[in-house]
């Protein structure tokens, strides 16, 4: 087991637990014998004044053994209606790609903000699923519908 | 020769240098590449007693390099024949072979200790950053070397002397973005990481794409979209259900190189500055009949790309079957050197490759991509080799602060290029430690007892730290675990613990404590543990390693054997000149960091 991954998420959980953004939340799994801080369970709330307000949506961040100089693996749990999610509920976003935007300095809590402007800014230039993105781009009125279920479906509480 | 022949000319050549070497125990840790050739150099030179650690077994394609080993030898385990053949060269030297994983808990820290110098002849970063934490540990000088093709590295590491191995930053092999891999491929090697990592993995691994289960209402919109969703990801695992049945190998043909990439077409923005793949039809390709697998030396027609598919797949499936039948339900993972695998890995990538309208490429190249092989060449390793002895010479003369890094290269006006090493780097969080060994009875103590009478009695932590082993076992806000005992908490003989002090940030903070466990044995008095000595605790030297400061590290590396010198390597070695070791030494051209050495490798490839 890496020290480095490890002492590096257990900064982040002190950092998280010391200041995070409201209506978020971010914990890493508790085991029997103690918390596996590379995998953590994670809820995005939808922004206010879009369409995704009121709703909260689970998301599961695994962090690989070469974290923080490969990026975690973050995905919606149930998979999320959105162009850039994947079927698997995968999240595809640069800062998320170690080609792309991913670096060592990015915090959890500036990956979930990421993914919350993800959410209502979807990138229609890298499509992860056809349906949702079929519909966002040729029926934004069923797309936006749909959208309002979801939120209706996942209630913060 | 005769014993006292051999011995003359090593005194001559060596003076007092030769009985430091004849009664120095070494351990070299690794016996591929540079193990077969540091192991008779260290034959010849006359060292008392080598131990040999590897794990691997002798495979026809080491014969061209690793002349240890002959056709003979053929999957027999490499260190018992490397002793066996370097035992002829000097009977006056002791061999002892372990044919099993360094990482093993039986060669924990006191079996580290027992040794005078270790060498490192290692193939994978873990390993080597296994080594040089135990050897830290031990307090036991450690000689890294690494090559990869023309390049050649070695490096002398000592505890609190010198740098050690992850004291700069070492990069790590890239992956690919997953969109590319499974949307957008544009090169050979993204269809070959498609079919290795993807495919390969949804019908005979463990898949990926795991759809949790979790109920739902049917009676929303929402219901039926996440239903939509779920049966996409888990059609080719009902594909997988199929497998032995004869239309298995259409099913799997239609589903991804023909309904999927239907799909992706639908998505037309996507292919808006990109050529739109074009999907492939089982029925309209005629698959030709073969009978056997046509040469992995030029590139298949797509009749013989279908044919291999097919016939890989059928191959497969009967193993998998056999497998069932066995009472064993095996997944399979993909190995270069299983001709099955490689086989349907080949032709799988190459259909994809006709659909996105790529190159093809041979069998012999693709097994070469997937594999991830970096070519080796046995003069790098011997020349290498030969450095690593010179190094550990000045080691056991206790002139360490003769030592030199140095670097093996083609490029440049000079092949060996050395630099002083470097001292510590005192934010590593590895060497930059405190370090304790703890002696306790694991089924005894419990952890509440461990933080009270040891961490705060003795060493006056503030109740701000945590503790981690694996897992985080304690902090301010998690006490699950008070009242567990050691053993419970999964903690046994040659455990690590992680002390992290975690006072606030504007306070000074103490460098992490490194807990060594060592169990007591149940014979001794009734105590669960011995209450260790104070030892002192440095504070972290200016700024914790704050999130932001953390630095970007390097591009794509080579892996097998590298030496890990790369341009950002380079620059984030960049430290002052008074971190040398001697600073009375300019450093060398700083190893001419713009750019001459740099070991370019875009062989490794890796996904998620």
């Amino acid at each position: 087991m890496s020290s480095l991954c490890l002492n590096r998420l257990q900064e982040e959980r002190r950092q998280w637990r010391k200041n995070h953004p409201f209506g978020f939340y971010a914990r890493p799994q508790r085991g029997s014998d103690g918390i596996d801080l590379r995998q953590w369970s994670c809820g995005i709330p939808g922004k206010e004044k879009t369409l995704w307000e009121g709703g909260l949506f689970k998301l599961e961040m695994v962090f690989p053994e070469e974290y923080p100089t490969k990026p975690p693996k973050c995905k919606f749990v149930p998979p999320l209606f959105h162009p850039n999610v994947y079927p698997s509920g995968t999240v595809c976003l640069s800062i998320l790609n170690e080609d792309e935007g991913w670096k060592p300095a990015i915090t959890i809590k500036q990956i979930l903000l990421g993914i919350q402007d993800l959410l209502d800014d979807p990138n229609p230039e890298s499509p992860a699923q056809a349906e949702a993105y079929n519909l966002f781009k040729k029926d934004r009125t069923a797309y936006d519908k749909r959208i309002r279920a979801l939120v209706k479906e996942n209630q913060a509480t | 020769m005769t014993r006292a022949g051999r011995d003359k000319f090593a005194q001559k050549s060596l003076g007092g240098l030769h009985r430091n070497i004849k009664q120095a125990k070494c351990l070299m840790v690794g016996a591929g590449g540079i193990g077969c050739e540091l192991l008779k150099n260290l034959v010849l030179t006359g060292f008392g007693e080598i131990h040999i650690v590897d794990l691997d077994t002798i495979d026809l394609s080491n014969l061209n390099r690793q002349f240890l080993f002959g056709r003979q030898h053929i999957k027999k385990p490499k260190a018992l024949v490397a002793k066996e053949t370097a035992s002829r060269f000097n009977p006056n030297t002791k061999l002892t072979a372990h044919h099993a994983n360094i990482k093993d808990s039986n060669f924990n820290v006191a079996w580290f200790k027992s040794f005078t110098i270790v060498f490192n002849a290692l193939d994978n970063l873990d390993a080597r950053r296994h080594v040089n934490k135990m050897c830290l540990a031990a307090d036991v000088p450690l000689i890294e070397s690494g090559t990869t093709g023309f390049n050649g590295q070695v490096q002398v590491i000592s505890k609190a002397v010198t740098e050690c191995y992850d004291c700069t930053t070492k990069p790590i092999p890239k992956s690919f973005p997953v969109c590319t891999i499974r949307s957008t491929p544009s090169q050979p090697i993204h269809c070959i990481v498609w079919a290795k990592s993807y495919l390969f993995n949804e019908l005979f691994g463990a898949s990926e794409d795991e759809v949790p289960e979790f109920d739902h209402s049917e009676d929303t919109d929402n219901a039926q979209e996440i239903k939509n969703l779920r049966q996409e990801a888990q059609e080719l695992k009902r594909i997988r259900e199929t497998l032995g049945q004869p239309e298995f190998a259409q099913n799997v043909f239609e589903k991804v190189f023909n309904k999927d990439i239907t799909r992706l077409l639908e998505m037309k923005d996507m292919w808006k500055n990109r050529k739109p793949p074009a999907p492939l039809s089982f029925t309209s390709l005629s698959r030709g009949s073969l009978s056997s697998c046509p040469s992995d030396q030029r590139i298949w027609t797509p009749e013989e790309n279908l044919w291999v598919f097919c016939d890989s797949l059928d191959r497969l499936s009967l193993r998998i079957l056999g497998l069932k039948s066995m009472g064993e339900d095996l997944l399979l993972s993909f190995d270069k050197d299983d001709e099955d695998k490689l086989d349907f890995v080949a032709a799988s990538a190459n259909l994809r490759s006709q659909v996105f309208d790529i190159g093809c490429q041979s069998k012999f190249n693709i097994k070469q991509m997937a594999g991830n092989i970096i070519p080796a060449i046995a003069t790098t390793n011997a020349i290498t080799a030969g450095i690593c002895v010179m190094q550990a010479f000045k080691v056991l003369k206790q002139k360490i602060k003769d030592a030199r890094m140095v670097f093996l290269s083609m490029s440049g006006d000079r092949g060996l290029i050395t630099e002083p090493l470097r001292t510590p780097n005192p934010s590593c969080q590895i060497c930059g430690v405190a370090r304790l060994d703890f002696e306790c009875d694991t089924s005894k103590i419990q952890l509440q007892e461990f933080i009270k009478v040891v961490l705060q009695d003795v060493f006056e932590y503030s109740p701000s730290i945590s503790i981690l082993h694996d897992k985080l076992i304690y902090d301010e806000e998690y006490d699950d675990n008070l009242d567990a005992s050691f053993e419970n908490l999964g903690i046994t003989d040659g455990s690590f613990l992680t002390i992290l002090d975690e006072s606030d940030d504007d306070q000074p903070r103490r460098v992490n404590l490194i807990v060594q466990i060592k169990t007591r044995s149940p014979s001794e008095p009734e105590k669960s543990f011995v209450i260790p000595h104070r030892i002192d605790i440095p504070m972290k030297q200016a700024q914790p390693p704050s999130l932001d400061s953390l630095v970007l590290s390097g591009k794509d590396f080579g892996r097998n054997n590298s030496p890990h010198v790369s341009n950002e390597v380079e620059q984030s070695r960049k430290r002052k000149a008074e971190d040398t070791l001697d600073s009375n030494q300019e450093p060398s051209k700083k190893v001419k960091a713009e750019g001459e050495i740099i070991i370019i490798d875009d062989g490794y490839i890796e996904i998620d």
